[in-house]
């Protein structure tokens, strides 16, 4: 025990004396979560409202390929745009490896389809006539996927929480795609993994605990969000 | 696309040839995932059952924790787990660290929350008065336990495979635990990210990125078939 309370002891100080190359990382790591969840929400959720409300050929195809990219290892996502992104590549012009866009862009996409499919999900699992009677009363399109956005806002937010979560806990696809570079393009869990492999267990004990504090405290206020709009209200107000 | 196209012409002579590291590779990743999302399932299903049917105080608290438990970062586990099997630390006499065995654990542990917290939320998902009846003609608990677990067997085989999708996928806590050893307890998501890291641009990155993709397109497949062979809900329960 003696061990672990002298790392622990070590890995304190680290955090309370504000280490600067943490506070860069934290910072970091801030953005990246913020960047990717904030896009792939505005992208992802128009997207699953139109799997879910759209009436058209190959929706269930389009729905099936939704969950399916929920399984894909963010390594191999990362493997597959590395292939892309690299120079002499197809993409190669965006000049993107190494760079810390590259770390936003791979965790918008690691996020989205957490977006796309939750998303979906939470509107399928609404109340069956809800959505038919919006129509038969003549709702527009708009207007129904708003009413749907609503009431399925539950799941949404958390759709949302779950695409936070890999956004910041992820490490596969960024380290492919960043190179992990040194207090440049990391992110907490990203430099756990780089202390870790310096042996540095005493700043990689520090920077995890600051990881598990962030996600504790932004699951849990969105998790607190969705407790209060808990509950189904069914008012849908038809605009003449 | 011609770098491609070259990478991709390169690489499938090593699959199909069986090229012996990919081979250990695929190897490693199949027993990894057997054997963490078996421990997990026996080790949580006992769990999860006792959430969704168990009525006692502290269930939704413990529910909720579960729940949380799936945002776990596999970075803080695997440094975690790393700390008490270092030969200083309290477990440290197994002298199990930066070996397959400790990426057993580490996968173990990483898998063990989806099975603990999908579970209860499968048999939520149970029409309402399907376990109430039970309980009303005096069924005991193993029985209501095995009742619920038939009927939310498509839940639970969904849980099943999220456990082992993550033991497939997941990277932080194999190379940190493991050590990321070649050809010893790497699997193919953990080498495809050694692969970047130390060595771009040889055949073997495409190789181990296609092996991966067929691997999770087959666990996903499989699923789709039991989930459409045992479809439908059936009502059938005897009384012993």
């Amino acid at each position: 025990m003696t061990f672990l309370w002298q790392l622990f002891r070590d890995a304190v100080p680290l955090i309370t004396h504000g280490n600067p190359y943490l506070m860069s990382i934290i910072g970091f790591t801030l953005q990246v979560a913020a960047i990717a969840t904030g896009l792939a929400t505005l992208i992802g959720v128009p997207i699953g409202l139109t799997i879910s409300l759209g009436r058209f050929r190959g929706r269930g195809a389009a729905q099936l390929a939704a969950n399916m990219s929920l399984a894909l290892p963010p390594a191999l996502v990362g493997a597959v745009l590395y292939l892309v992104f690299a120079q002499g590549a197809p993409l190669g012009g965006l000049q993107l490896i190494y760079t810390r866009r590259v770390v936003f862009v791979a965790q918008t996409i690691l996020a989205l389809p957490y977006i796309v499919a939750l998303t979906a999900a939470a509107v399928q699992g609404l109340p069956g006539g809800l959505l038919d009677q919006a129509r038969a009363f003549g709702a527009s399109r708009p207007q129904l996927a708003w009413l749907a956005l609503r009431e399925a806002r539950i799941g949404v937010v958390a759709a949302i929480i779950a695409a936070l979560g890999t956004s910041l806990s992820e490490v596969a696809a960024i380290a492919i795609l960043g190179g992990n570079i040194y207090g440049y393009n990391q992110t907490l869990a990203s430099a756990t993994l780089y202390e870790v492999n310096g042996a540095h267990y005493a700043a990689a004990i520090a920077i995890a605990i600051v990881l598990i504090g962030l996600i504790l405290v932004l699951v849990c206020g969105l998790g607190l969000l969705q407790h209060q709009s808990g509950g189904l209200r069914l008012r849908f107000r038809h605009q003449t | 696309m011609g770098l491609l196209w070259h990478q991709f012409r390169e690489a499938v002579p090593l699959i199909v040839n069986g090229d012996p590291y990919i081979v250990s590779l695929l190897w490693v990743t199949v027993r990894v995932a057997l054997v963490s999302t078996a421990a997990a399932t026996v080790i949580g299903l006992p769990f999860g059952l006792a959430l969704g049917l168990g009525r006692f105080r502290g269930r939704r608290a413990l529910q909720l924790l579960a729940n949380a438990s799936l945002a776990l970062p596999p970075v803080v586990v695997g440094i975690v787990l790393l700390m008490l099997l270092l030969p200083q630390g309290p477990f440290g006499s197994l002298r199990i660290e930066f070996t397959l065995r400790a990426v057993y654990i580490a996968q173990t542990i990483l898998a063990l929350p989806y099975i603990v917290a999908l579970t209860p939320a499968a048999i939520q998902g149970l029409p309402p008065g399907l376990l109430a009846q039970a309980r009303a003609f005096g069924a005991s608990r193993p029985q209501l336990a095995r009742l619920a677990l038939r009927e939310a067997k498509i839940g639970i085989a969904a849980a099943v495979m999220a456990a082992a999708g993550s033991a497939v996928s997941e990277v932080g806590a194999v190379i940190i635990v493991g050590g990321n050893f070649q050809g010893h307890d790497e699997t193919l998501a953990s080498a495809l990210l050694a692969e970047f890291t130390y060595a771009a641009n040889d055949p073997y990155e495409m190789a181990i990125a296609i092996v991966l993709f067929l691997l999770v397109l087959a666990m996903i497949g499989s699923l789709t078939i039991i989930q459409q062979r045992t479809g439908g809900l059936r009502f059938r329960f005897r009384s012993g």
